[in-house]
């Protein structure tokens, strides 16, 4: 085993001994060693694996891939990792939104020992699904995710927060039973685990043994695709991401949504079988985009309006990426839209998590989170210590980047999703999305509108001090939107180059200031102010409030699966 | 053959039924872990028709059982596990918090206290 094979598996181990090390330190030294041992944790679990993975990068470029066995077996026996462009950016995308948000949890809450074990742990198994080309590794990784992230769901204080995890293990563990189920079809059909043993074993399948097959992918495919939320699979999300702490829903949103979409990828280029269910996804993602930004814009909690936000934005990520895979991966066509997806769910991860901190701090020191009745929640902000509005400009940064408005980077992701989606039907659906999006945050940023009556805040004897921690997370997350927007051709080059180092030389820029992007850019804008206009409106207001209280129930969230599996086996059928 | 399969699919829609129909969460939770028995059943009973001797190579030893399916069902087992006492450990909080282990009741209870 050489260098590079043990900086491979650097990203899956060192979080894990770093998890490891701080829950041995927590249990048997003092507070001050607990502190330490913590930073030190994220330091050897986080940062070092990402300069070590960093190191591969000219590897991937000219190889492709690095491929190697856990433990040295024979490949036949041991468990295969696969090291390629997409591992790569699923473990930078954990890291960028990992960091700020473990910052701001440091003051914030939930800023204990076990917090930080978490996180290292989910990142570990972030890494792995990204390399595993194994179906049960897989299995195995997308558990560990999964309990994980219950568990960081239910550390919120409220119970509202143990239910919704509850809700969420429920629905996403007993889909992963049926994943378990679609594994055996295929381990019985080829005899095989591994991805590239399936692959060559599905080519020379006959008869009933195809169908068997396209079942076993549908079964696979259906629990992965919860995870990343499309509707009708959408309905455990709202609870999950509102009821977290503030610091867990940015992650959830920026991270956990995405990494199950791009493991998948490995999964659909196991037979062309696969690839004819990528059609109905993109529509299905499509569809998703333009649904959940209107039940966004009838939210009153400021929190379940991110989360329905979140579920809209994952519509235009599912619907390219759906499209891409329809065109196929290695064509011209398809890996263009791949790398539009993927780099619209990078700016989307950044944004997002700003937007969720930013909204929590300020709703948080309102203690309202009502969007139709906080106001002058800046003042507030100025009770609890803060001397500059620094959250409330990050908060605009977020505001400006989602609603696709240059030079932030949610434009040019935008702007790229829609431009390779263009001619389809998903296009229009997207385009009236966007102006649905601009609506709803400028209903959202009225919060920090200056109240009009005067705000009675409790007297507070010795100052207090607006935590570092806070405005550091958020002057990361911003100044990282904001590069990536200046740097926007560098990252899509870097991106891209990933994906399929061929393309990158073809990729040309110049159509995102054309004079036809920017009319549809303040046409959007203007319709998004209209939008709004309207939903301000009497008869406006009366519509929103019924779509308001169209929430599911715990039954629901099964209906919902049955539904999404029933839908998608009539069509593969 | 078509009896144990109709058996292990019989097991398997009583555990989906409870963790649908059952309004008690602790039922919820039983219904998963029955779900997931029968998943680890299948594989174990479709696991040993492949050959038919213990998987301990030794002399004379040749058709052994596949060996794969078991070792999975291991993992998935552990898996299961966890996943339980967790959702058992929430069922607790959500029981301290609402005095119930109604799922209606609780759902309710909380969106009052919000």
């Amino acid at each position: 085993m050489n260098i590079t094979h043990t900086i491979l598996f650097s990203p899956v181990f060192l979080p894990l001994i770093a998890a490891a090390g701080i829950l041995f330190i927590k249990s048997f030294c003092p507070t001050s060693i607990r502190r330490i041992a913590e930073y030190l944790g994220i330091l050897i679990g986080m940062v070092l694996p990402l300069l070590l993975v960093l190191t591969l990068y000219p590897i991937v470029q000219n190889q492709g891939y690095i491929e190697t066995t856990i433990g040295g077996y024979a490949k036949s026996i041991g468990i295969v990792y696969r090291f390629d462009g997409m591992s790569l950016l699923l473990i930078l995308l954990a890291a960028a939104i990992t960091l700020p948000s473990w910052i701001f949890s440091r003051k914030e809450g939930p800023g204990h020992s076990y917090f930080t074990a978490l996180l290292l742990i989910q990142n570990s198994s972030i890494a792995a699904i990204g390399m595993t080309s194994d179906l049960f590794n897989l299995f195995v990784c997308l558990e560990l995710m999964g309990v994980t992230a219950y568990v960081l769901i239910a550390t919120g204080k409220k119970a509202n927060a143990a239910y919704a995890s509850f809700s969420y293990l429920m629905i996403s563990s007993s889909a992963m039973v049926f994943f378990l189920l679609g594994t055996f079809g295929l381990y019985k059909i080829t005899g095989s685990l591994s991805y590239e043993a399936i692959e060559s074993g599905l080519e020379t399948l006959s008869g009933r043994d195809q169908y068997v097959a396209l079942f076993s992918l549908l079964l696979i495919i259906i629990p992965v695709l919860l995870r990343v939320a499309v509707m009708p699979l959408s309905l455990w999300l709202v609870d999950a991401h509102s009821k977290a702490p503030h610091a867990v829903s940015a992650l959830l949103s920026g991270v956990l949504l995405k990494v199950p979409l791009f493991a998948l990828l490995r999964v659909f280029a196991l037979s062309p079988l696969a690839s004819s269910l990528a059609l109905p996804i993109s529509y299905a993602g499509a569809a998703t985009a333009l649904i959940a930004v209107l039940l966004a814009l009838s939210q009153s909690d400021a929190k379940q309006l991110l989360a329905y936000h979140s579920i809209s934005q994952i519509g235009y990520i599912v619907s390219a990426w759906g499209l891409a895979l329809h065109a196929g991966i290695s064509t011209t066509t398809g890996s263009l839209l791949l790398a539009a997806s993927f780099f619209h769910a990078f700016s989307h991860a950044q944004f997002k998590a700003l937007l969720f901190l930013t909204i929590g701090k300020a709703t948080d020191a309102a203690n309202n989170r009502n969007v139709y009745t906080l106001r002058g929640a800046n003042q507030a902000l100025r009770n609890m210590g803060e001397r500059v509005p620094l959250t409330m400009l990050c908060f605009l940064v977020g505001a400006l980047s989602i609603s696709a408005l240059p030079p932030f980077n949610g434009f040019y992701s935008k702007t790229l999703v829609t431009y390779t989606l263009k001619g389809s039907l998903h296009y229009t659906f997207l385009s009236v999305a966007s102006a649905g999006t601009v609506a709803s945050f400028i209903k959202l940023s009225r919060i920090f509108l200056p109240s009009k009556h005067p705000m009675v805040f409790p007297l507070v004897k010795e100052r207090k001090r607006f935590p570092v921690s806070s405005h550091l997370a958020f002057i990361l997350l911003a100044l990282s939107c904001l590069a990536v927007g200046l740097f926007s051709e560098q990252t899509i080059l870097f991106i891209t180059g990933l994906i399929s180092p061929e393309e990158a030389q073809t990729y040309d820029s110049s159509f995102f200031f054309t004079q036809d992007n920017l009319i549809k850019t303040s046409i959007t804008a203007l319709a998004g102010l209209v939008l709004f206009g309207i939903a301000v409106s009497k008869p406006g207001k009366h519509v929103l409030h019924f779509l308001e209280k169209r929430r599911g129930g715990f039954t629901d969230l099964f209906l919902g699966f049955a539904t999404a599996l029933g839908a998608l086996a009539l069509f593969a059928w | 053959m078509v009896i144990e399969r109709i058996l292990i699919f019989l097991l398997a829609l009583v555990g989906f039924s409870a963790i649908v129909g059952a309004k008690n969460i602790i039922k919820k939770v039983f219904g998963l872990n029955i779900l997931n028995a029968a998943v680890v059943l299948l594989y174990i009973l479709e696991g040993s028709r492949i050959g038919e001797q213990a998987p301990i190579l030794g002399e004379g030893v040749t058709t052994i059982v596949d060996p794969v399916p078991q070792a999975l069902m291991l993992t998935a087992i552990v898996i299961g596990v966890c996943v339980t006492a967790l959702a058992l450990a929430l069922a607790v909080r959500l029981y301290k918090a609402t005095g119930s282990l109604e799922i209606d009741t609780i759902s309710e209870r909380l969106r009052s206290e919000h």
